[in-house]
């Protein structure tokens, strides 16, 4: 990408001064009507290496001081006064060449206002178009990029949400709630208190940001107590919290996202249902996260990989780099452990 | 009409015992949990409505119908499932969303009660097990499925371990062996025109003699089938009353 650009901007450069050297040469043997010498030539070609060399200066310069990241209000005056000097440190260093090409004459008329006020004018035109194709440019690659950006991220947003407001999960929580309120209606109340809850934060959900462990815990036992509403006596909870578990954040909704996968994957798969177990564990400033729920992965994979898991995953590596790891296993014959090990300080890249 | 509703949840289960309530011409004979319950269920107390939940753990509700011989109506309860009711869309009687609104559930009955008024009243014997003409069947070929009524299905081809269905412009396979699939059939409606094949009795259309004493008989549609010498005698018999 980068390469293929500066092969671009040598391309241009070369072919557009080169076809200047060149127009130049054609219009003097037309003018004139006979072969062209060969100082008169060297001329030319002098002078077009000088715009190339001052335009190659300016972009050095413009990538320097950072003008591509200018408002144009604030850019057009800079650029008219770069290319009207340049204009005439061109028509100054012509001077010279001039002089050396055998064009003694000039010297007599090089230095009366009209003469450098009008070649000066020329060139400063040259430059500023040349700046002009050049801005441009890199204002509609810009563009072209943030719009990229923006519909990259707009994707993740949406898998987020898809992986997050799993719909089958609410409907039948809400479908177990409504059967609830005539069996238990204190227990249905404390159901949909639970599965707002849960809403609620799946609602605010900051990809970037971090919870703290508890918070996450908490809505993690609202789910699985939302679930048992739903599988009662096939559905059963264990947790073995680390009490330093407490001093660290996590990733929100990362450990909800991993039982809702052993839930969904595991227990609702089982006729006689099974145990979901939450243990943490802390060694070493770093926090082992392991969830095991009854069930087999098929072929130690799962089948197809879902948005949650590829999301996990892809959120450890952003938040952490190679500081965190992910697994899931099949513990033994009868439970699958996925198991997260995170650090307590965020990589700060 | 005699339901029987199977659900895995015991809440979503009674919530809609509790709906069906308001529906006195609905009588529910029983629950399920999961598919072999639900499977023993059905060949004992002979349902003439499932109310059927996909999602079960063990067998889905889709794997359970394939299991069926006879397949009753058929509503679908899920909570979410977008590509299962696709499958469903051209041959599903019904499909409830949970949760299950009342006046939604007004209307499948009414759908119900509507397809039990247009059916073809053919006497049929308590305790008649065979499969008639009224029956219909449940065919899954890949994502695609379909409900078939057994008048529909004008050929039964065995393939291997599996047999190939004849309807429409289908010709899903199932994994059934022919001679079980001959056992269960009507032998007034469907008869077994040789190793290979069954036809459906109402749908032919021109006999033909055949070599060595077989017939060629002739399926509205164009489908051609032998008939072995062996049951070529048998055929012209009941075709000729």
């Amino acid at each position: 990408m980068v390469d293929n650009k500066k092969r671009l901007y040598w391309i241009l450069q070369i072919s557009v001064w080169g076809a200047y050297a060149g127009i130049q040469v054609v219009f003097s043997i037309l003018a004139s009507g006979q072969a062209i010498s060969f100082k008169r030539t060297a001329f030319f070609i002098s002078e077009a290496a000088l715009f190339f060399m001052a335009t190659h200066l300016f972009r050095l310069y413009v990538k320097r001081r950072n003008w591509l990241r200018l408002r144009v209000p604030k850019l057009i005056p800079r650029v008219l006064l770069a290319s009207g000097l340049m204009g005439l440190m061109v028509y100054v260093l012509r001077i010279p060449i001039s002089l050396i090409t055998g064009r003694a004459t000039v010297i007599e008329t090089a230095f009366s206002p009209d003469q450098i006020a009008g070649l000066s004018a020329i060139y400063m035109l040259f430059f500023f178009l040349w700046a002009t194709f050049y801005f441009t440019y890199h204002f509609i690659e810009q563009y072209n990029k943030s719009l990229k950006y923006e519909a990259y991220m707009t994707s993740i947003e949406l898998n987020n949400l898809k992986s997050q407001l799993n719909p089958h999960f609410i409907f039948n929580a809400l479908n177990s709630i409504r059967a609830l309120v005539d069996e238990n209606p204190q227990k249905s109340k404390q159901a949909i208190n639970q599965l707002s809850n849960i809403l609620r934060n799946s609602l605010t959900f900051e990809k970037k940001g971090l919870t703290k462990f508890e918070d996450e815990l908490k809505i993690v036992k609202d789910y699985l107590s939302l679930e048992s509403v739903r599988f009662e006596e096939r559905l059963k909870t264990d947790f073995n919290i680390h009490p330093q578990s407490a001093n660290f954040r996590v990733p929100p909704l990362m450990i909800q996202t991993l039982v809702e996968n052993g839930v969904k994957h595991g227990i609702s798969k089982l006729t006689a249902g099974g145990v979901i177990h939450v243990k943490t564990t802390v060694e070493n400033n770093r926090l082992k996260i392991q969830i095991r729920n009854s069930g087999q992965l098929v072929n130690g994979v799962r089948k197809n990989k879902g948005i949650g898991i590829a999301n996990t995953i892809q959120r450890l590596k952003l938040l952490y780099g190679d500081q965190a790891s992910f697994r899931m296993v099949n513990e033994n014959n009868n439970f699958v452990l996925t198991e997260i090990v995170i650090p307590q300080t965020l990589v700060t890249t | 009409m005699k339901a029987l509703i199977v659900d895995d949840e015991r809440l979503a289960r009674k919530e809609l015992m509790k709906l069906l309530e308001d529906h006195p011409s609905i009588e529910v004979v029983g629950e399920a949990a999961n598919a072999d319950e639900a499977i023993a269920m059905v060949n004992e107390l002979n349902p003439d409505l499932l109310f059927l939940d996909i999602q079960m753990p063990g067998k889905t509700g889709f794997q359970l119908l394939e299991e069926l011989d006879s397949v009753p109506l058929v509503v679908f309860t899920t909570a979410y499932d977008e590509f299962a009711l696709k499958a469903f869309e051209v041959s599903a009687l019904d499909y409830l969303l949970k949760p299950i609104q009342a006046e939604r559930l007004s209307e499948t009955v009414s759908k119900i009660m509507e397809r039990e008024r247009t059916k073809v009243n053919v006497a049929r014997g308590e305790g008649d097990k065979k499969l008639g003409l009224n029956d219909q069947v449940f065919v899954k070929d890949g994502e695609r499925c379909w409900f078939v009524s057994l008048s529909n299905i004008r050929l039964f081809e065995s393939d291997g371990n599996y047999i190939k269905v004849y309807f429409d412009t289908n010709r899903p396979m199932i994994h059934k062996s022919l001679n079980a699939l001959d056992e269960k059939l009507d032998e007034r409606a469907f008869f077994r025109a040789s190793r290979k094949h069954i036809i459906n009795l109402s749908w032919v259309e021109g006999i033909e003699p055949w070599f060595n004493g077989g017939l060629m008989v002739k399926l509205k549609g164009g489908d051609k089938v032998e008939v072995s010498r062996r049951q070529a005698a048998k055929f012209k018999d009941m075709m000729s009353l």
